[in-house]
C-alpha cells in the first residue's frame, strides 16, 4: 500500500506561506511542503525546489546564524549573513508540528539537501531560533505558549519551559542569542502580547511568569517582528491594524526590555486583516488579506509606499532583505494565489522612500498648452516633450535646456508628432508638417476648407516612412505617405497623397485612431472615430490625383464603443484590440479570411476599475514569453497603467482625471535607462511624472518570480486536451474560482511548469462549475486545440466561450484566444419568456452548482445544469444564445450535481441526465425527447426513471461510466449498462450499476426502462465530505475530499476495494480532472494524471494503469 | 445587496430571526438533540464558546422549560454556565464567564462551578476567526476542542455527553482517536442546518468513561494525537473514522437552497430585524475608520480614536449594516461570523 508506488506529486500551486532572504541574492520560499531557492543575482542561475515537510506546510525558514560565538550583545548578532552568502548554509524549515534541517549549497546552481528526517513535535511550531554554538541547538516556540530547547541533529528535546499563562498563541517570536537569555513574545487569542523568559521559572509548577503584557489590539495577533537597533516590536492583527511598541532591548542580558513599554504607533491603513509585519530602520512593512504591502513611515504614521501586486486572497508571506553594504533593501511578497513578487524599495535616504513624483515642467511660452507628446532623440538622445498651444505655437522641452519655440503658425486645430516629425492642423484646413530638428524645413499640406479635427500618424518610430491621416470637414480623412529624406544635413519631406477615407455621417465626424494591418489580400486600415465606431478601409495604392474619390468603409461597427468615442486600436497576432471612453476593451477580427467584415469577439469591461480607457499597447516579449498588454486610462482622478494579463496596476498618477492631453512612455521606452514617464496638461501647466528606472525590475513596479493562480479557492477544474509547442506536450486545463475568474492554463507536469494562458473575468460571482466540449484534431501531437467552455456560478450566471489554443513550434510559446459565444443570466432570460407565468420565477440569487454537456450537434450543444433553488435545467446553446429547453423542480432542495450519458440505440441515441441534491437521492432523467424539440416549442415532460437514495446527506459529485464492466456476462440484445459512482457529504462512496433496457419508443413515454442491477458503498471512504470523483477506467475510480487524501478505488463486479492513497497539499479539495498519459511517456500500460483543485492546484501522476479487481492488500 | 438578500440566501438565518434565536446555530443544536436526545435528564450543562448565546437559549429552554412541578424534585435549579471570549447579553438562569477557554485560569473558574456536582453535558461550538489558511484554522479549531475536552474531563459526570464542533479537515482522524479514549461512542454528526458546503460538523461523544486511573490535569494542555510512526495512517486505509450521521428531519429546510422570500403563499414576507446587536467584531474600528476616510494614506496618518472608542462602539451598533457589510476583503472575516444573526 505504500503510496509512492501509487502516485507522485508532479506539480503544485499553493499559497506561499514562508519567505526568507539569504543575503541579498537568494530568496527562499515555502509553498505547501516544498522549499524553493531562487537566485536574485542572475536569472540564469536556476532555482531549486525540494519537498521537505511531508504532510506539513512550510511556515518558516531560518538560516543558521554565522556568528557562532555566543554574544550578549544584542545588536551585533542580528546580521545573519553577509550581503552574499557563500558555499553552503544550513536552514531549519518548520511548519505545522514539524521541522527539518536542510542544507542549501552551490553558487552556480542551487542544490537543496535534507539533513536527517522530518522531526515531528507534539505541538504546533510558531517560531524557531538557532541558539547553539557549534551544536544544532534550536529554540522552538510552540502554540501552547511553551518553548523547547531542541537538539536538531538527533531530534532530542533537551528542555521544555512553559509560560504561566497557559493559553493558545497565534504567533510567537524568539529573541536572543542563546537559550539562557532567550526572550519569547507571544500573540495570544485574547489579543495581548505577552513577553517572558523560558529560563526564569517560579512557583511549584516551574512555569515562567509573564514579564510584560502589551494590550491594545482588538483582534488576535497574526504576526510579530522586532528591530533591535531601535528597540521596536511590531504586531499585525485581525483587527486590521499594525502596532509598533517601544520595548527597548530584548533578549540577552536585557531580558524583557523596558519595564514599561509603550505603544508608539497604531497603523490603520489595510482594508482587511494584517497577516505579517517586518521592521526595517526606515519603517514598518505590513501585508495581509487585502493583497497590498504597505511601507509605513514610523515617525509620521503615514504610508510611504503601497506595493500592490497580488490578487484577492492576499499576501501570506513577507520578507525584506538586509540591504547590506549600501544596497537598497528588497521586499518579497508571497500570495495566497501562489505568486511571489520582488520589489525594490529604492533609495532610502532619510527614511523617506521616493514614490512617483509629479514635476511641473514650467511651461513658458505664448498661450496655454493644449496637446502634449513625448518624443525621443534630439542631441542628447533623451526624451523631450512637444507641446502645441491654443495660439498655434509648437514648443519643445528637453531635459536640461527647458522650453524652446519650434514653430509659430495660425490658430491650430489639432497636432500630432511622431518621432522626429510634427504635424499641426489649423482651423482653416492647413496642415503644417515639419521635422522637430529643423522646424524651418517644413511643408504645408491642404486638408480641405475648414477645421482640422484630428491629425494621426500611423507607423512605427523605427520605420522610415509613415502615414499621416488628417480629418477635415465633412467626414473626409486625407492621407499622405510621408518619407523624410536626409540630404546634405538637411531633412526634406516627401509627401505622397493617397485616396481619402469617408467617415459615416454623424455629429462628431473625425478619426481618433487608425492602424494599417497587412493582410494576404492587401493591407487594410482599421480605424476608430469620435462617434465610437470601428471602421475598416482598404488600403488602396492608387494615389495621385484621384483624392476626390474618397474610399468608403468596407465594414462599420457603428458606435460600438459608445458616444464618447474610440481611443485606440492595435493589432496583435491577427486580432484587433480597441479601447474606448466607455471603459471597454474590445477584441475583434476581420472575418472571412481577412477581406470581409469586422466582428467583435469579446468585450472586457472594468479593466482595473478604469472608467475611461485611453490606449492599449501590446509589447512583444524579448525572446521567449508572453506578450504584455498594457492598458492606459483614467480611474477617477488618476491616470493609470494596467497590466491586463497579470491584472496589476503598474502606475497611478494623480493627474486630475480625463479630458486631458497626455502622453506615456513605458519603462525602457526611450533608452534602456529610462523609467516610465507620463506627461499631461493640467490647468495650463505641463506636468511630468517619472518613475525612476529600476535596474532590477525592468518590466514595471515589481518582478514576478512566480506567477499566481486564483487567489481564493479553485472550485472546479476541467481538462481540455493537449497541445505541442517546441516539441513539448502541454496539457491544457481550465479552472474556475471563488475569485469569479475562469483561467485557462497550460501545464507540463513532467517539469512542474504552469502557464496562465488566459483569464476570463466575465462572472460577477463565484464560478462553481465548468463543462467543456473539446474539438481536437490529431490527438496530443497537435499544435492547436479548440474547445467550447461553459462556466456557471453564483447570481444565476452561465457563460460560454470558445477557446483556440495554439502552440508555436519554434519558440515554444503558447497562446489562447478567447471568443465570447454566449452569456446568460436566468433572471434576464425569464423576463423575456412569453409563457413565463408557467414557470417558476428564477431568483437572481440562485447559484449554479454543477454543469454537464449532454450532447451536441454541429450547431447546438445541450447542457444540464443544477441550481441551488432546487431546479434542474436543460439548456441548449446555439447561434450565440442559450435556450431554456426544460426545467423541473423535483428535488425541492439544492441540486448539487449532474452528470449525463448518451447510450447508443438503433433508433437514435438515448440521453440520460442524472442529478442529485442535498437529501442524498439520485434521480435519473430520460432527456431523449427534450433535445429533439424545435426552437420555440415547449419540451415534453421528461420521464424520470428512478430515484435512488444513496447518501445520508448531500451528493457532492457524480461520475458515470457507460458500458459493461469486467466479469459481466454477455450483454443481451437491447440492453445497455451504466455505472454511477457518487460521493457524499457523509464521506461515503457509493456505486450503483444500472441495466438499461431499450424498448421501442411509445408515444409520450420513454423508450427505456431502468433496472437497479447492483449497489455497493463504502461508508467512510473519506474522513471528510467526498467532494470529487472521476473514472479513470471502468475498474478504477479516483476521489478526493477536504481530508486532503486522493484515493484510488478498484471496482469489481460487486465490490469496491481500496486501491491506494496519496496525501495532497491542496486544502479544501473541491474538484478533480483526470487524463491519460501518452505511451511514449510511460510505456504501453500507460500512466494517468490527476489534477486536484481547491486552495491551489496539484497534479499527481499515477504510476501504472492498475488492473481491475487486483486488490493491493 | 439589500438586507433581504441574506434572507433569501440563508433560510436558517431568516428563521432564527423570526423565531427569536440569537444565531442560526440554535437549529444545529436542536437538530442534534432530535437525533441524540441530548437533554434527557440533563440538569447541569456547560456551554463553551457560547456568544452570542443561541445555544444557551436552547439549553435554557430545554432545561428550565420542563421544570418539574413536583415540590420535592424541585430542590435543585438547573445550572447552565456559558463561557466565551466575548461578552454576551444576559439570559435567564445562565451564569456567564468571559474568558479564553484555552487559558488555565478560565478553565479553573469553570471547574469551580461544578465541584461536587458534575455536569451532565458539555457543549462547545467554538470556532476561531478563520485565517483562510486551512492548516492553521484546522489546528486552532482542534485546540479549542481539546481545551473543551480538558475542561470536560474535570467537570463531566461518568456517562455524560460532550458535543463539540469539529472541522473535517486533513487531521480530523487524529481528533477522533483522542476522543475515543474518553468516550465509548463517538459520532460525527452533521445537522441539516449546517451547510453542505462547509467542513463543519459536530463530534457527539456519548458515555464518558475515562481510562481507568486517568487523572485530569489542568497544567498541561491535552494535545492532539500524531500519526503512527511509519505514517501508515497518513496514507493508508486504517485511519480512525467514526460513523457519520446526518441529523434533522429531511423535510426540514435545506440550508444550501435559496428560497423565495415568500415561503408561504398565504403569508406576506416581512423583514425581521436581528434579535441581538452583533458581537463586536475585531475589525469594527478599522471599518469605522474606512467608512469615514480616516485610514492612513500617503498624505495623512490614520487617526484612530482609542479614547473615544466607547462612543464609537455605540454609534456602530445603531448602524445594523456594520457586520453584514460584504466586501472582498472582509469576506473571510465575515465567514467566521456568518452564523451570527445580526
Ligand atoms: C460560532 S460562535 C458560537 C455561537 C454560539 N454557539 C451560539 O449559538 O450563539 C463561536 C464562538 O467561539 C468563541 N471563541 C473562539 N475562541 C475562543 C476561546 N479561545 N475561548 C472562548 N471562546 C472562544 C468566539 O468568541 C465565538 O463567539
Amino acid at each position: 500500500m505504500a503510496s509512492p508506488d501509487t502516485a507522485v506529486s508532479a506539480l503544485l500551486v499553493a499559497p506561499v506561506t514562508a519567505l526568507e532572504f539569504l543575503g541579498d541574492d537568494c530568496l527562499l520560499a515555502g509553498k505547501g511542503p516544498v522549499l524553493s531557492a531562487y537566485s536574485l543575482r542572475a536569472p540564469s542561475v536556476k532555482s531549486a525546489s525540494l519537498s521537505v515537510l511531508r504532510n506539513h506546510r512550510v511556515h518558516g525558514i531560518r538560516p543558521e546564524r554565522r556568528d557562532r560565538g555566543v554574544s550578549a550583545e544584542v545588536a551585533a548578532e542580528e546580521e545573519p549573513l553577509g550581503s552574499s552568502w557563500q558555499q553552503r548554509v544550513q536552514l531549519v524549515v518548520f511548519g505545522g508540528k514539524a521541522l527539518r534541517l536542510v542544507e542549501l549549497g552551490g553558487s552556480e546552481a542551487f542544490d537543496l539537501r535534507t539533513l536527517g528526517p522530518v522531526r515531528e513535535l507534539q505541538d504546533w511550531v510558531l517560531d524557531v531560533r538557532w541558539v547553539g554554538g557549534a551544536a544544532h541547538l534550536l529554540g522552538v516556540a510552540l502554540a501552547h505558549n511553551a518553548v523547547l530547547l531542541l537538539e536538531a541533529w538527533e531530534g532530542h528535546v533537551l528542555l521544555r519551559s512553559s509560560c504561566e499563562d497557559g493559553c493558545l498563541l497565534y504567533s510567537a517570536l524568539l529573541v536572543g542569542p542563546c537559550w539562557q537569555s532567550l526572550t519569547v513574545v507571544g500573540g495570544t487569542v485574547f489579543n495581548q502580547l505577552v513577553i517572558w523568559r523560558p529560563t526564569v521559572t517560579t512557583g511549584s509548577g516551574r512555569t515562567a511568569p509573564v514579564e510584560r503584557r502589551l494590550k491594545g489590539h482588538s483582534g488576535v495577533i497574526f504576526g510579530l517582528a522586532y528591530l533591535p537597533e531601535r528597540g521596536w516590536l511590531a504586531s499585525a492583527s485581525d483587527d486590521r491594524s499594525v502596532r509598533v511598541w517601544g520595548v527597548g532591548p530584548l533578549g540577552g542580558a536585557a531580558g524583557c526590555g523596558d519595564p514599561s513599554p509603550t505603544c508608539l504607533q497604531v497603523l490603520y491603513g489595510h482594508q482587511a486583516r494584517v497577516f505579517s509585519v517586518t521592521l526595517l530602520p526606515v519603517g514598518v512593512l505590513s501585508a495581509g488579506e487585502d493583497g497590498v504591502c504597505l511601507l509605513w513611515d514610523c515617525g509620521s504614521g503615514k504610508v510611504s509606499r503601497a506595493l500592490n501586486g497580488h490578487r484577492v486572497g492576499g499576501v501570506r508571506a513577507l520578507a525584506v532583505s538586509s540591504g547590506w553594504g549600501g544596497r537598497s533593501p528588497q521586499v518579497a511578497t508571497g500570495g495566497a494565489d501562489g505568486g511571489i513578487r520582488l520589489w525594490s524599495l529604492g533609495e532610502t535616504d532619510g527614511g523617506q522612500v521616493e514614490a512617483e513624483l509629479v514635476q511641473d515642467l514650467e511651461f513658458q511660452g505664448g498661450g496655454s498648452p493644449k496637446v502634449v507628446r513625448m518624443v525621443w532623440g534630439g542631441v542628447k538622445r533623451h526624451w523631450g516633450v512637444v507641446a502645441s498651444t491654443d495660439q498655434g505655437e509648437v514648443y519643445l522641452w528637453e531635459e536640461g535646456s527647458g522650453w524652446q519655440l519650434l514653430w509659430r503658425g495660425g490658430r491650430e486645430g489639432a497636432a500630432s508628432s511622431r518621432g522626429a516629425l510634427c504635424a499641426v492642423g489649423s482651423l482653416s484646413g492647413d496642415v503644417w508638417l515639419f521635422p522637430l530638428s529643423q522646424p524651418a524645413r517644413g511643408t504645408l499640406l491642404r486638408a480641405g476648407l475648414g477645421k482640422v479635427h484630428s491629425v494621426l500618424w500611423e507607423g512605427d518610430r523605427e520605420q522610415r516612412a509613415g502615414h499621416l491621416l488628417v480629418s477635415g470637414p465633412e467626414g473626409l480623412v486625407r492621407r499622405w505617405l510621408v518619407k523624410p529624406e536626409l540630404g546634405e544635413g538637411a531633412v526634406s519631406l516627401d509627401c505622397v497623397p493617397l485616396r481619402s477615407f469617408l467617415l459615416p455621417p454623424c455629429a462628431k465626424r473625425w478619426l481618433t485612431a487608425a492602424i494599417l494591418v497587412p493582410q494576404p489580400q492587401g493591407a487594410l486600415w482599421v480605424c476608430g472615430d469620435r462617434r465610437g465606431s470601428l471602421l475598416l478601409y482598404r488600403d488602396s495604392d492608387e494615389g495621385g490625383e484621384a483624392v476626390g474619390d474618397a474610399l468608403r468603409p468596407l465594414s462599420v461597427l457603428f458606435g460600438v464603443h459608445g458616444k464618447q468615442g474610440v481611443t485606440s486600436v492595435c493589432e496583435h497576432r491577427g486580432l484587433l484590440y480597441s479601447t474606448g471612453r466607455d471603459g471597454c476593451l474590445r477584441v475583434s477580427r476581420v472575418g472571412d479570411g481577412g477581406g470581409g467584415q469586422l466582428e467583435v469577439l469579446r468585450v472586457q469591461r472594468a479593466c482595473g476599475g478604469m472608467d475611461w480607457l485611453e490606449r492599449v499597447v501590446i509589447r512583444e516579449p524579448e525572446g521567449e514569453g508572453d506578450a504584455c498588454f498594457l492598458l492606459m486610462g483614467f480611474h477617477s482622478v488618476h491616470f493609470e497603467v494596467w497590466d491586463l494579463l497579470r491584472r496589476e496596476r503598474l502606475l497611478s498618477v494623480p493627474c486630475g482625471g480625463g479630458h486631458r492631453s497626455w502622453s506615456y512612455c513605458p519603462p525602457g521606452g526611450g533608452s534602456a535607462e529610462d523609467g516610465s514617464a507620463v506627461v499631461f496638461v493640467k490647468q495650463g501647466a505641463v506636468l511630468a511624472s517619472r518613475t525612476p528606472a529600476d535596474t532590477s525590475h525592468p518590466s514595471g513596479a515589481s518582478l514576478e518570480l512566480e506567477g499566481g493562480l486564483h487567489g481564493r479557492g479553485i472550485t472546479c477544474v476541467c481538462h481540455l486536451g493537449a497541445v505541442r509547442a517546441a516539441g513539448d506536450r502541454w496539457e491544457v486545463l481550465a479552472t474556475g474560482g471563488e475569485d469569479t475568474r475562469v483561467s485557462v492554463l497550460a501545464v507540463r507536469p513532467q517539469n512542474g511548469a504552469v502557464k496562465v494562458l488566459a483569464v476570463i473575468a466575465d462572472h460577477i460571482s463565484s464560478v462553481r462549475a465548468l463543462a467543456a466540449l473539446r474539438r481536437q484534431d490529431g490527438g496530443g501531437g497537435a499544435t492547436s486545440l479548440s474547445a467550447l467552455l461553459f462556466s456557471a456560478g453564483g447570481r444565476a450566471q452561465l457563460q460560454c466561450c470558445r477557446l483556440l489554443i495554439g502552440g508555436k513550434e519554434q519558440v515554444g510559446s503558447l497562446s489562447c484566444q478567447v471568443i465570447q459565444v454566449a452569456r446568460h443570466r436566468l433572471d434576464e432570460h425569464w423576463e423575456r419568456r412569453r409563457n413565463r407565468h408557467k414557470l417558476v420565477k428564477m431568483d437572481p440569487e440562485t447559484r449554479y452548482m454543477s454543469l454537464s454537456v449532454v450532447s451536441h450537434t454541429a450547431e447546438q450543444v445541450f447542457l444540464a445544469a443544477a441550481c441551488s433553488d432546487g431546479v434542474l435545467f436543460s439548456v441548449s446553446e446555439s447561434g450565440g444564445k442559450f435556450h431554456l429547453l426544460w426545467d423541473c423542480s423535483y428535488h425541492q432542495r439544492c441540486v448539487l450535481s449532474v452528470a449525463s450519458c448518451c447510450l447508443e440505440d438503433p433508433e437514435g441515441n438515448e440521453l440520460f441526465v442524472i442529478s442529485a441534491a442535498t437529501d442524498g437521492i439520485i434521480a435519473f432523467w430520460d432527456m431523449t425527447g427534450v433535445t429533439d424539440v424545435e426552437d420555440g416549442q415547449t419540451a415534453p415532460p421528461s420521464y424520470a426513471g428512478k430515484f435512488i437514495p444513496a447518501h445520508q446527506s448531500g451528493v457532492n459529485t457524480l461520475a458515470l461510466w457507460e458500458g459493461p464492466w469486467e466479469g459481466q456476462e454477455a450483454e443481451p440484445a437491447g440492453h445497455s449498462w451504466m455505472t454511477i459512482a457518487s460521493g457524499g457529504d457523509d464521506g461515503q462512496l457509493s456505486v450503483i450499476r444500472i441495466q438499461v433496457q431499450l424498448r421501442p419508443r411509445e408515444m409520450g413515454g420513454s423508450g427505456v426502462s431502468l433496472k437497479l442491477w447492483s449497489r455497493s458503498a463504502l461508508p467512510s471512504a473519506h474522513a471528510a465530505p467526498l467532494t470529487a470523483l472521476c473514472f479513470l477506467s471502468p475498474a478504477l475510480l479516483v476521489s478526493t475530499s477536504p481530508d486532503q487524501r486522493v484515493c484510488l478505488w478498484n471496482l469489481c463486479a460487486s465490490s469496491l476495494g481500496h486501491g491506494g492513497v496519496l496525501f495532497s497539499h491542496v486544502a479544501d479539495a473541491a474538484g478533480l480532472a483526470v487524463w491519460k498519459g501518452t505511451e511514449a511517456e510511460s510505456g504501453p500500460k500507460g500512466s494517468a494524471w490527476v489534477a486536484v483543485c481547491g486552495q491551489g492546484l496539484q497534479v499527481l501522476r499515477l504510476k501504472e494503469e492498475r488492473d481491475a479487481g487486483k486488490r493491493t492488500e | 445587496m439589500g438586507r433581504s438578500s441574506k434572507d433569501k440566501r440563508d433560510i436558517y438565518y431568516r428563521l432564527a430571526k423570526e423565531e427569536g434565536w440569537r444565531a442560526r446555530s440554535a437549529f444545529k443544536l436542536l437538530q442534534l438533540d432530535e437525533q441524540f436526545s441530548l437533554f434527557a435528564g440533563v440538569r447541569r450543562a456547560v456551554d463553551l464558546c457560547a456568544a452570542p448565546g443561541s445555544w444557551s437559549q436552547v439549553l435554557s429552554r430545554k432545561l428550565r422549560g420542563k421544570e418539574p412541578k413536583d415540590t420535592e424534585e424541585k430542590k435543585e435549579e438547573p445550572k447552565i454556565v456559558a463561557v466565551d471570549l466575548q461578552a454576551m447579553a444576559p439570559l435567564p438562569g445562565v451564569t456567564q464567564i468571559q474568558g479564553d477557554i484555552t487559558k488555565t485560569s478560565t478553565a479553573q473558574e469553570i471547574i469551580k462551578h461544578f465541584e461536587g456536582q458534575p455536569a451532565d453535558i458539555v457543549v462547545c461550538d467554538g470556532a476561531p476567526d478563520v485565517t483562510g489558511l486551512h492548516d492553521v484554522d484546522e489546528y486552532i479549531q482542534a485546540q479549542l476542542l481539546l481545551a473543551a475536552l480538558n475542561i470536560t474531563t474535570h467537570v463531566l459526570k461518568p456517562g455524560g455527553t460532550f458535543v463539540a464542533k469539529i472541522f473535517r479537515g486533513k487531521d480530523v482522524t487524529l481528533l477522533y482517536s483522542q476522543l475515543k479514549i474518553f468516550f465509548s461512542e463517538v459520532t460525527c454528526a452533521k445537522p441539516r442546518s449546517s451547510r453542505n458546503s462547509s467542513i463543519e460538523a459536530f463530534a457527539v461523544c456519548q458515555n464518558y468513561c475515562p481510562p481507568s486511573g486517568y487523572i485530569p490535569n489542568m497544567s498541561n494542555p491535552l494535545l492532539d494525537h500524531c500519526y503512527d510512526v511509519d505514517f501508515n495512517q497518513l496514507e493508508g486505509p486504517n485511519r480512525i473514522i467514526v460513523p457519520f450521521l446526518a441529523c434533522g428531519d429531511l423535510s426540514a429546510y435545506d440550508s444550501d437552497r435559496t428560497y423565495p422570500l415568500q415561503l408561504d403563499p398565504s403569508k406576506e414576507y416581512k423583514y425581521t430585524p436581528p434579535t441581538q446587536p452583533p458581537i463586536r467584531p475585531p475589525y469594527e474600528q478599522a471599518c469605522h475608520l474606512r467608512k469615514n476616510n480616516l485610514l492612513a494614506t500617503e498624505d495623512s496618518p490614520c487617526r484612530p480614536l482609542d479614547g473615544a472608542f466607547s462612543n464609537l462602539h455605540l454609534s456602530a451598533n445603531e448602524d445594523s449594516e456594520m457586520t453584514s457589510e460584504v466586501d472582498a476583503a472582509s469576506l473571510s472575516a465575515e465567514a467566521a461570523h456568518q452564523d451570527t444573526v445580526v
